[in-house]
């Protein structure tokens, strides 16, 4: 059994199979590069992953214990944090208060404790402020401590997506490709930080468009098509094979 | 050398509460008018439901059925002392329980779904309670209603606290109940409790991918919310001393939601107590000029200017947040639109 693994996923919406039959393996402390054209079911993989969506046929394992059939927060609490797609925010809140709320899982202190505001948890709840601006400061996202996260640019926005992840303490992070709309300087910061979250312990899994981050990043690439895998290796190698390269491109038909 | 430092920012907020407190806790000192004295009473009675739709309301649900556990609180109190002989305290007590109880039981099953289907739901909750109470003739009288009495005179040696006889002793049992309901309110919006349930509402996706388990932290909102409802309802029903199928209805459970938006759900606390008072008390004086249909009227249209001219969940109490932010130079580094 394997660090995190996922045997023979299918995830089907009506008749169509977003993932078909998917196995794949990630090591602990890796970084692995999921990549593939539109909706070839990168961003499936992750929603099954994290509980958004139950797989329809198959099991997901992690530590040997049995991932599938569990509730998001359950998953989150067993230490695999995502972030999504989009820009997701929790609405009117300012960036400390987003992080704050999303340490949740950080606090073992429980709700009676919170609300008697006993030692433990003053305690508890100074330490994870601390963390939390580190946090900040790391993602640069510091001089923007007390402003609304709406009210942020793209870029802040998606650092603050990492952050939120980041503060439920992962085991394994799953970035849903955290450079979108941003300029190669940015997305070089990103791809900064993400070496700095792996060189910490923490396993990434990172669905990305960008070759260059994930030629930066990446120690595995699994190439998905049509909710098939249809490669896995080296990154350098992989880019190369004649299949990856036809399902990007489409084949020649003389 | 000791500087006397006054922080301006945080003492006048401080003030401006207190005074109207104190005043209000000075009434009965200038009158025991029965009249005066009841407005206020029942001012307080729909402030702590208001508040408690807010505590729900701040886990992103609308609950539309307040008054139903209203009723629930109110007919376990009376069932209680007047078919059992009880003591009122007894009774007040077993009514926010039993009110927290099928809080909870109902909220374990109906916010699963959340939504626009929770508010449905609790909507008819309240016409089931109400329904219910009318069927049971054997135990609450059916449409007749209930006769519950004041509690019993307490001696404490140097004076005697009648409930009969004035309703001074209701007055600051009163108080008391909703200073304590504000006081739990106030902890949980301060806590670490507040921030969850509030990013429940603010993006429920998210909250449960950072590990939030929506149930939990729903059904504790409801739960608390359906215990101090249920406090409100027995008082109510002993204060009134006399409960009935249609006194809490849904009539009750929109005058319950309407007070706390109105007042402004970004405060648990003072938002539903401004809106329960004012809005309890400008409809008791318009209901006194006997114009048929102006409380409606000018009720209606208060609710329609707060909203218009209020939007995005914020009310009156907001208003004050604005002035005192403008008055102390903050900067307001942000504008939405």
């Amino acid at each position: 059994m394997g660090f995190l693994a996922l045997n023979n996923i299918t995830k089907a919406f009506g008749k169509l199979d977003a993932l078909s039959d998917v196995s794949l393996d990630v090591k602990e402390g890796e970084v692995l590069g999921i990549v593939g054209p539109n909706g070839s079911g990168k961003s499936t993989l992750i929603n099954v992953l994290t509980g958004y969506y139950r797989p329809t046929k198959g099991s997901i394992h992690f530590r040997g214990k049995k991932v599938s059939g569990r509730r998001p927060d359950q998953i989150a609490a067993m230490g695999i944090a995502r972030t999504f797609q989009s820009n997701v925010l929790f609405a009117g809140a300012s960036v400390l208060e987003s992080v704050m709320v999303a340490s949740y899982l950080q606090y073992k202190t429980n709700s009676w404790q919170a609300f008697f505001e006993t030692r433990a948890y003053k305690d508890e709840h100074e330490t994870i402020v601390g963390r939390v601006l580190d946090l900040l400061k790391m993602l640069d996202l510091f001089n923007e401590t007390f402003l609304p996260a709406e009210g942020l640019s793209h870029g802040y926005q998606r650092m603050l997506g990492i952050a939120i992840a980041l503060a439920a303490n992962p085991k394994v992070l799953l970035l849903d490709e955290p450079t979108t709309g941003m300029n190669h300087q940015e997305a070089m910061f990103v791809v900064e930080n993400i070496k700095k979250i792996s060189e910490q312990g923490v396993t990434v899994v990172l669905i990305e468009h960008n070759m260059k981050v994930l030629l930066n990043l990446a120690t595995k690439v699994v190439v998905l098509n049509f909710g098939n895998k249809i490669a896995e290796g080296k990154p350098e190698e992989v880019m190369n094979q004649k299949d990856v390269i036809d399902a990007y491109l489409g084949t020649e038909t003389i | 050398m000791m500087l006397l430092y006054i922080d301006w920012k945080k003492t006048v907020p401080r003030i401006v509460a207190a005074v109207p407190i104190i005043l209000v806790a000075l009434v009965p000192f200038y009158t025991t008018n029965m009249v005066t004295l009841s407005m206020f009473i029942l001012s307080g009675i729909w402030a702590i439901a208001a508040m408690g739709f807010a505590l729900i309301l701040r886990t992103g649900q609308f609950s539309m059925g307040q008054a139903g556990f209203m009723a629930i609180g109110g007919y376990t109190s009376a069932i209680l002392t007047v078919k059992l002989g009880w003591s009122f305290w007894i009774g007040f007590l077993a009514a926010g329980i039993v009110s927290g109880i099928v809080a909870f039981a109902v909220g374990a099953v109906v916010l699963r779904v959340g939504g626009a289907y929770f508010s449905i739901i609790t909507l008819s909750l309240g016409e089931i309670v109400r329904i219910v109470a009318q069927q049971m003739e054997g135990l609450t009288n059916g449409a007749r209603g209930l006769l519950p009495q004041a509690p019993n005179p307490i001696d404490l040696g140097f004076v005697e606290i009648n409930f009969d006889a004035s309703a001074v002793p209701y007055f600051y049992l009163m108080m008391l109940l909703v200073a304590v309901t504000a006081v739990v309110f106030g902890q949980i919006g301060r806590s670490r409790l507040g921030g969850t349930f509030y990013s429940l509402a603010a993006n429920q996706i998210l909250a449960e991918h950072q590990g939030i388990y929506l149930m939990k932290y729903r059904v504790m909102a409801f739960t608390v919310a359906g215990v101090f409802t249920g406090f409100a309802g027995a008082f109510y029903a002993h204060f009134m001393s006399v409960i009935t199928p249609y006194m809490l209805g849904l009539a009750q459970s929109i005058q319950i939601m309407i007070m706390s938006i109105v007042g402004g759900v970004s405060s648990l606390v003072a938002g539903p107590i401004i809106g329960a008072v004012l809005l309890y008390d400008l409809g008791e004086y318009l209901s006194k000029l006997q114009v048929p249909g102006l409380q409606a009227l000018v009720v209606g249209g208060a609710v329609v200017l707060v909203l218009v001219l209020l939007p995005k969940g914020t009310g009156l109490v907001d208003l004050w947040e604005k002035f005192w932010r403008k008055v102390y130079h903050e900067d307001e580094y942000y504008y939405d639109d």
